[in-house]
């Protein structure tokens, strides 16, 4: 059984991909190398996950009002530029796939005024019961506005670092040897 | 430099999950497992003398490329942890590994965190070849571990698994 939330939900955002989020890097995300360490872009898109979880209706009020949670189950991050303390972040993020209970996310980090790629990160998200810390199917009202997202994200192209298994790049004379041209 | 340790899997970082690691939901944040893990990769590069005296001394860093984490069960404020660490590959600038992070009394697996680390030039911030002193201790590590099963969480693809 489906909870039906008690509260108001907000407006729908569906934009594809949304693109709703910023950020800035916090002095304390830098490390010992002067950029922001690797873990603090995992926290950085789950705040983008967390908007993204607004959006259906899952904020704040969802685990407050003792309704539910959501757990990060799995997630993937690619780190393809560096960021500095203060560097002002944009996310653009992406619905895969989606089921009763779990979404499947690609966001994209932007550094806001210089435009470059700095990271990638794919992730699943599950519905959690609050009382049984357990998997649940998601509250009515967040499963209908999941649906209207999905339509309007269900057709952009896959991103081409969506799906990566982690692997050293292989050597050329580890490939396939090539078709001799005469 | 330390004298490396060469068991198989490497298995002596040790940590404790701290208040400010908790989140709203009263677990350890999906942040500061990375966090937790990014320590046990310091020890890993501490064995092959390549941890924090590498940056201050201006020699090298090292920068990790990409990272896979699965979240496996919840760990609480204080709890203990163990982390272990297989190498999976390494070439002349990279290694590719996987952390299991257990809780260290109760002994379940609470996460695994595969990653795959570059060595960084210190003046220009681009990949370099591993220093010749740690080249060696990472190949007798490799050899060392070269022969652990594959954990069932290395190399992995994300996906929503359907019946």
């Amino acid at each position: 059984m489906s909870v039906i939330l008690p509260y108001e939900m907000p407006a729908l955002v569906t934009t594809a991909p949304l693109d709703v989020h910023r950020s800035t890097v916090l002095p304390e995300w830098v490390d010992w190398n002067g950029h922001m360490n690797l873990a603090f872009y995992v926290t950085a898109f789950d705040q983008a996950s967390g908007a993204f979880m607004r959006n259906m209706g899952l904020g704040r009020r969802y685990v407050d009002g003792r309704h539910g949670m959501t757990f990060v189950l799995e997630t993937h991050v690619t780190y393809d530029r560096e960021m500095k303390g203060g560097a002002p972040m944009r996310f653009t993020t992406q619905l895969l796939d989606r089921d009763a209970k779990r979404v499947h996310l690609f966001h994209e980090m932007y550094h806001a005024d210089e435009g470059y790629l700095a990271a990638t990160n794919e992730t699943i998200v599950m519905n959690i019961d609050f009382a049984s810390r357990k998997s649940a199917p998601w509250p009515k009202q967040a499963a209908e506005r999941l649906e209207a997202v999905w339509t309007a994200h269900q057709h952009l192209p896959r991103p081409a670092k969506a799906g990566r298994v982690m692997g050293l790049p292989k050597k050329s004379s580890d490939r396939a040897t090539p078709v001799a041209q005469s | 430099m330390i004298e490396a340790d060469y068991g198989a899997p490497l298995d002596v970082h040790r940590a404790t999950v701290l208040p400010e690691w908790i989140d709203w939901n009263g677990h350890m944040n999906v942040g500061f497992y990375v966090v937790a893990f990014d320590k046990a990769t310091d020890t890993l590069c501490n064995q092959f003398g390549v941890s924090w005296e590498y940056t201050r001394e201006k020699i090298g860093m090292t920068f990790v490329i990409e990272a896979h984490v699965t979240y496996d069960r919840e760990v609480k404020e204080g709890d203990p942890l163990r982390i272990t660490t297989q190498l999976l590959d390494h070439d002349g600038k990279r290694v590719h590994y996987i952390h299991a992070m257990y809780h260290a009394t109760e002994g379940y697996l609470a996460a695994t965190n595969e990653l795959m680390l570059m060595n960084i030039d210190y003046a220009t911030r681009r990949s370099a070849p591993w220093p010749e002193w740690a080249m060696p201790r990472i190949e007798k590590m490799a050899e060392a571990h070269r022969h652990l099963p594959r954990p069932p969480q290395a190399g992995r693809l994300i996906g929503i698994k359907r019946k």
